[in-house]
């Protein structure tokens, strides 16, 4: 069921703070759960800066990737996750599509748009 | 942050129930990835997600949330979130609901008071649901009104009846809580 690393090694060798420098992310709002996070061509030409999870972070975001799926991934919290992006975001590595359902929270009709749409999804699966 | 809208939007589901009840069961028949674990750091008394090292607090523990994904176009992606089940993490389902198109409530009939805390809170934040009754055990104990009354819930809530194992009985499950959210929309009363 769950193939993360911790569970069948009994726990990981680094502390989650000595991935992020010490950071956690308070103070600002963070990303959400299912923001979609993907490397852009700057990040691409840079990428071998990168060490370690920012390194795993751009490897995986060429396609778009959620918060979620990358804390998977690299079997990291998503606190990690979240800092470590906030950080490639700032440089330019990586561009973060946030929900649309926020923004279009106080605009019925584009929201009601939206949900026709995922109906018009899930009935096609 | 600025961000940039790219090709792909992402939307999600939260589907909440009590311990067992059938959530990953439910993720995985239907996502297009097997239903994957993520980890937060908590505390047990922290109020918020993810703050991965809240001043002072000695008391740090994980919670894992289980997901799925479901490419719908090729620029509309939806995510289903199961919520942790043990009610202490229920302050988690805030950030898992937040910006949810809506929610599935899974009851398992044998054990129906272990849904009250998600109807309540669904009812609570506002936030669009559906009663999904998880008949995976064979039988379909009750009728939908016999739920209704048990669940004490009004009669704008719909109730479905689904095989969590089965995948055209979720994804029937997932068309409801839309076209649900979609009245809702059209009434004017939903959260985000």
């Amino acid at each position: 069921m769950t193939s993360n690393r911790a569970t069948q090694t009994g726990g990981r060798m680094v502390r989650p703070y000595t991935m992020t420098g010490g950071r956690t992310g308070a103070g600002q709002r963070p990303l959400a759960l299912e923001a979609l996070v993907a490397m852009t061509p700057a990040g691409m030409r840079m990428r071998s800066r990168f060490r370690w999870e920012a390194a795993e972070i751009v490897a995986h975001t060429r396609s778009e990737t959620a918060i979620i799926e990358l804390a998977a991934l690299l079997d990291v919290p998503v606190g990690v996750v979240r800092v470590l992006v906030a950080d490639l975001q700032e440089q330019g590595a990586v561009k973060v599509t946030d929900p649309v359902t926020e923004p279009f929270a106080d605009d019925d009709a584009a929201y009601t748009d939206l949900l026709h749409k995922v109906l018009d999804g899930l009935n096609a699966l | 942050m600025p961000s940039e809208r790219t090709g792909l939007t992402p939307v999600k589901i939260v589907v909440a129930g009590g311990f067992g009840v059938g959530k990953t069961t439910f993720v995985g028949a239907i996502s297009e990835i097997e239903p994957l674990r993520s980890e937060a750091i908590i505390t047990e008394a922290s109020s918020g997600v993810d703050e991965l090292f809240p001043e002072g607090s000695k008391t740090e523990t994980t919670v894992a949330m289980d997901f799925g994904r479901i490419s719908l176009k090729h620029d509309l992606v939806l995510y289903l979130f199961g919520t942790p089940g043990q009610e202490r993490f229920h302050f988690m389902w805030d950030e898992l609901a937040r910006g949810a198109i809506g929610a599935v409530a899974l009851v398992d009939t044998r054990r129906i008071e272990a849904c009250f805390p998600a109807i309540d809170f669904f009812e609570r934040r506002g936030t669009p649901f559906v009663v999904a009754v998880n008949t995976f055990h064979g039988h379909r104990l009750h009728t939908a009104e016999q739920v209704r009354e048990a669940l004490l819930i009004g009669p704008e809530v719909p109730i479905a009846f689904c095989d969590a194992r089965v995948r055209v009985d979720v994804q029937r499950v997932l068309v409801a809580v839309v076209e649900h959210t979609l009245k809702r929309v059209m009434s004017g009363a939903v959260a985000s």
